[in-house]
């Protein structure tokens, strides 16, 4: 026994998949001891909120000691910031259009690099002349150029801002203070920042504290639906394998049956009859459990009618044995090492039919706790993957994708040591 | 004396384990088998006797590897051959193999009469389908196998019809030297009955001119083959006559191996069956002295020490024991 | 030919057996639902509908087809009579829209796109295992790790994954529907180029999805098989590698086709959920709009088209398997 563990810890398989669900279990441990509160709650007015620090505007404002540094590049940073991405477009627009104008100046879209801004602004400069008028321009579109070009001239005003205070008392504006160019304040001095390394999604949730409490709920599902699943299974293969005959029979055809009856649809059918109301995490756990017993039952049962006439097992029944002693003695400790097996993979599966099931609108109740199904069904019914919101559907696929990864992995390394044939 | 059909020199060959060590499963063995007899290697599970089989055919494979000897078959010495021209020239058309587990031994999806056209066409790769099928129609004849197994799946067919089948694949080509490894062992007795005479016709109408074969049943040896070879931890221990090994063993394992089965011979023995006690040595690092000593109630100090060759007796039999003759058959008559 | 004909007859009396469990089912599951069925299920489309004479209609339509006053028997004849005419009801969410014509309408779809990426899915695995079987080596130690990681990846992450990729940030291929908006179905190149571009998303998400669990299984079958005693005797005889190969994987792939018929069941089950993410106009997309909009009439008559489907690609699997692998004929006699 303790070889055989010694035997499981030294293959790379098993231990891979150790290690990433033991980081993934040490994560969403700790993780809520430094981030405590409702992982449901709306942080934010705003969906999708993309990952980064966050700190409070106003709270800044308020900060009583503000440094002064001149950084290399800060302006450039200024301007490159300011020239927003519709200006951009614009200029090169306009260029083009110069292009086909005139005869002289030559210049091919493919040349206009968008992110040069100081390129960009020198071609602008050169050539942008209020005078010249297109062919089939209209006003409105002339004005949007000349417009454009004050506000060029408006990316090199560096004056300081002024901050005004309203009093409500006097009705009236008082001057506050006055902010310059080179003024700066360390963050750590602003009352409320809040670092958020998933954004938010599209309640306005803290996506990564959410996420954390949600790899907890799909784990629990996923050891109930496992726990039901291979427990029915091994008690249903044990009885048919043993006992045989007419019962085998009969639990062998229901067992065939569900193994055709695609299980999505019976998981359907019977979650919207269960209804959304009375749908928990648990109950959700127990119909996936219900419905994915079959593969354990048909390779226990297989298991046992091989052993069931193994010498020693025949030893024991001669030897007055009770049933359930030989079950137990000299029938389980030989499939105990596949029943486990079983076991792990039936918790991958009920994790992955949960994230299914909620996909389909037919997850758990939705005002308890997040599940990974539901964060994902959140993320694409509100359009995150068509408005580039990765963070909140990629950090769910990865975490499933790896949990499943992880305990396949520790499948195959058991694996290897209990069916040595497979062994590379 | 007859021509020499297979003459085997210092063979070694050794497993690589998964762990990188070596494993000399088959450690200098020679000997020599004349055209028309047949040599029967007896010995405990895990003696090499398998192994040597398996090193004879001259084809190795992972993690069974060659390290020196010679195997010369027919004249011809096919240990420095390239492993291709081995499998093309010599494998089925000059020695041919009967497996261990011959109810496994063909592929179950593929009809048998393909199977024998698949290795027809390895020696002969332009022999046409109607000239396979004839060849082998007569052979399943003439060695009173029914025809019409050729057109079945192996599935199809009993234990003992499949074991029968294997011999005859094995045999088409009408190799020199036929070894078989345990083939009637997983067999029921009528099964075993019958392959036994197969092999007896096969010698008789020539299709096989010499043949080694592996058993751990002594009895069936004896009925079997014309001598026997004894082997203990990848050794030969002892070489001799059926006829002698049987009833005068020499090597003091020879004699437990004996002493621990049963023959159905009238006045052959009246002692009790008396098993080896111990197990055999690990052969990843072997003892420096005789194999056997830990295990031989005869052994005395220096057998631990000194290595032991195998040594020429009278009447062309060998034993490799540093105790004299005289001296063993002196203790042997005091028990 | 007896051992033959035998098996089919058992695989067709099989067939018919689980229809009609499925049938059953699909019978009995609303009426265990606690409380009154019709009043439940008609409740949770209402919750959507003003007009209350619409909801009235419905409630008496439903209550005439379930017949609640009936015998449970009677129930089911009428139930399996109204099947047998092809009458699944009437939509709730498209009143009063035939279900059948709805899912007539979505089944092609399904069919003409899992159809195909559940068979590649399974051959490009079956190839891979097998050729990790065989090499093993590096090519094993670097394959199988990613084919574990690709097995985990749940069908709709795939689908999601590959929509964000080639269709969002590179812009390739289109991320929703089964043809352009817009267009009018009908025979003609810029429309079929548009069904074309976008069946590839879909497609090669269920073809990635299958892959992974199929190659696992088809290395350990492989390997199983090149460890046989056929092979080492094979090999004695003379045949060449290449050959006793082909012996391999043929006799590794023959189970692979019952694994399928095992497993088609669950790869549909992933692939309607891969079909809904790219708004596919098929069965998977169907059922999602159902049971957003409480339409029990169009879920129950999905599930029970899907799983007749299933049932029916289970049977086919298995008659070719008969006629394919020879160990089937062999089993029939004992």
């Amino acid at each position: 026994m303790k070889n055989t563990f010694k035997q499981i810890f030294r293959t790379a398989n098993f231990l891979i998949g150790f290690i990433i669900i033991s980081i993934v279990l040490l994560f969403i441990t700790i993780y809520p001891i430094f981030n405590p509160g409702n992982p449901l709650r709306m942080i934010g007015q705003d969906s999708f909120t993309p990952p980064g620090t966050y700190f409070s505007l106003y709270d800044s404002l308020d900060v009583s000691h503000v440094y002064t540094f001149r950084l290399e590049g800060a302006d450039d940073n200024r301007i490159y910031a300011k020239l927003s991405d519709t200006d951009r477009e614009h200029i090169k627009e306009w260029l083009l259009l110069f292009n086909d104008y005139d005869d002289i100046f030559e210049i091919r879209a493919e040349d206009i690099d968008l992110e040069d801004t100081e390129g960009l602004l020198g071609l602008w400069w050169e050539h942008f002349d209020p005078e010249v008028r297109f062919d089939n321009m209209t006003i409105a579109e002339r004005r949007v150029f000349a417009r454009l070009d004050v506000n060029m001239d408006r990316l090199f005003d560096f004056y300081d801002k002024e901050v005004w205070m309203y009093n409500p008392e006097s009705g009236e504006s008082e001057y506050l203070k006055s902010v310059g160019t080179l003024d700066y304040v360390n963050v750590s001095d602003v009352a409320n920042v809040r670092i958020l390394p998933l954004g938010t999604d599209n309640f306005g949730r803290d996506t990564l504290k959410q996420l954390v409490s949600a790899i907890g709920t799909s784990l629990m599902i996923g050891l109930i639906a496992g726990l039901i699943a291979t427990g029915l299974g091994l008690l249903l293969g044990l009885i048919a394998g043993y006992i045989g005959g007419i019962v085998d029979d009969f639990i062998m055809f229901f067992t065939n049956l569900f193994t055709v009856i695609p299980g999505i649809v019976l998981l359907i059918l019977i979650s919207y009859s269960i209804g959304q109301e009375h749908r928990g995490a648990t109950t959700v756990a127990l119909v996936i459990g219900l419905t994915s017993w079959v593969w354990t039952t048909r390779a226990v049962r297989a298991q046992v009618m091989s052993l069931r006439n193994r010498d020693h097992v025949n030893l024991s029944k001669l030897s007055g044995h009770s049933m359930p002693k030989i079950v137990v003695k000299d029938i389980l400790p030989y499939i105990a090492s596949y029943v486990v097996m079983a076991f792990i993979l039936q918790v991958s599966s009920g994790i992955l039919a949960e994230a299914g099931l909620s996909m389909l609108g037919l997850g758990p109740a939705t005002t308890e706790s997040a599940t990974l199904g539901l964060m994902m069904n959140w993320a694409l019914r509100y359009n995150a993957h068509l408005s580039g919101a990765w963070w909140a559907y990629y950090p769910v696929i990865l975490v499933i994708a790896l949990i499943s990864f992880a305990l396949n992995m520790i499948n195959t390394g058991l694996d290897r040591v209990f069916n040595p044939q497979l062994r590379g | 004396m007859g021509k020499i059909m297979l003459e085997v020199n210092g063979l070694t060959t050794k497993y690589i384990t998964r762990y990188n060590e070596d494993v000399y499963a088959v450690n200098n063995v020679s000997f020599k088998v004349e055209e028309g007899r047949s040599v029967g290697i007896a010995g405990e599970s895990g003696c090499g006797k398998s192994t040597l089989a398996l090193s004879l055919m001259g084809y190795y494979f992972a993690p069974l590897h060659y390290m020196k000897g010679d195997i010369i078959i027919d004249g011809r010495n096919i240990s420095g051959m390239k492993p291709d021209d081995v499998r093309k020239n010599i494998l089925g058309s000059e020695i041919a193999y009967i497996p261990q587990a011959a109810l496994n031994a063909l592929n179950p999806t593929r009809k048998v009469i393909k199977f024998i056209e698949d290795v027809v066409r390895v020696h002969n790769p332009k022999m046409h389908k109607k000239e396979i099928y004839d060849l082998a129609r007569e052979r399943f004849e003439t060695l009173n196998l029914p025809a019409e197994t050729l057109n079945k799946y192996p599935v199809e067919l009993s234990g003992g019809m499949k074991q029968r089948t294997v011999i005859a694949i094995s045999t088409i080509l009408s190799p020199k030297v036929l070894i078989a490894d345990e083939p009637s062992s997983a067999l029921d007795v009528t099964s075993q009955k019958m392959v036994i005479k197969m092999i007896h016709d096969l010698m008789e109408l020539g299709y096989i001119k010499s043949m080694i074969f592996i058993t751990h049943e002594l009895p069936l040896l004896y009925n079997v083959t014309d001598d026997i070879m004894v082997m203990y931890a990848g050794q030969v221990v002892e070489y001799g006559s059926a006829e002698q090994m049987v009833f005068d063993p020499l090597n003091p394992y020879s004699k437990g191996l004996m002493g621990s089965i049963l023959v159905p011979e009238d006045g052959t023995r009246d002692e009790k069956i008396v098993a080896i006690p111990g197990t055999p040595p690990n052969l990843k690092n072997p003892p420096d002295g005789c194999r056997f000593a830990e295990r031989c109630k005869y052994a005395k100090p220096h057998c631990r020490v000194y290595h032991v060759e195998l040594t020429e007796l009278s009447n062309g039999r060998a034993s490799r024991c540093i105790t004299s003759e005289q001296e063993l058959r002196e203790a042997y008559k005091n028990e | 030919m007896k051992g033959y004909r035998k098996y089919f007859t058992k695989k067709i009396i099989w067939f018919f057996i689980t229809l009609f469990a499925a049938v059953v089912l699909n019978f009995a599951l609303p009426r265990l639902m606690p409380g009154d069925p019709v009043a439940m299920i008609v409740s949770r489309v209402a919750q959507g509908i003003n007009d209350p004479a619409a909801i009235r209609q419905m409630f008496e339509s439903y209550q005439e087809r379930f017949g609640l006053d009936r015998p449970v028997i009677e129930q089911f004849f009428i139930y399996v009579g109204n099947l047998l005419q092809g009458d699944l009801g009437l939509s709730f969410s498209r009143y009063p829209r035939p279900v059948a014509d709805i899912i007539g309408a979505a089944l092609p779809w399904t069919i003409a796109l899992q159809l195909p990426a559940i068979l590649v899915g399974w051959l490009l695995g079956n190839v891979l295992g097998a050729l990790a079987a065989y090499i093993r080596k590096g090519f094993d130690k670097t394959l199988m790790p990613i084919m574990l990681f690709m097995g985990g990846i749940p069908a709709f992450g795939m689908a999601v994954i590959l929509l964000a990729v080639f269709g969002i940030t590179l812009g390739w291929l289109p991320v929703a529907g089964g043809f352009e908006q817009g267009l009018i179905p009908h025979f003609s190149w810029r429309f079929i180029a548009s069904i074309i571009r976008h069946y590839h998303l879909p497609f090669w998400s269920i073809v990635l999805i299958s892959i992974g669990g199929q190659a696992i299984g088809m290395r350990s079958m492989s390997i199983y098989e090149l460890n046989a005693d056929y092979v080492k005797y094979s090999r004695f005889m003379g045949i060449k590698d290449r050959k006793i190969v082909g012996y391999v994987f043929r006799n590794a792939m023959l189970p692979q086709v019952t694994g399928l018929a095992l497993s088609i069941g669950g790869m549909v089950g992933g692939a309607l959920v891969a079909e809904l993410i790219f708004s596919y106009p098929g069965l998977g997309t169907t059922i999602l709009q159902a049971i957003r909009e409480g339409d029990y009439p169009l879920i129950s008559g999905t599930a029970l088209v899907i799983t007749i489907m299933v049932l029916l690609a289970v049977f086919i699997l298995d008659v070719i398997y008969g006629f394919i692998d020879p160990r089937v004929k062999a089993t029939q006699y004992d």
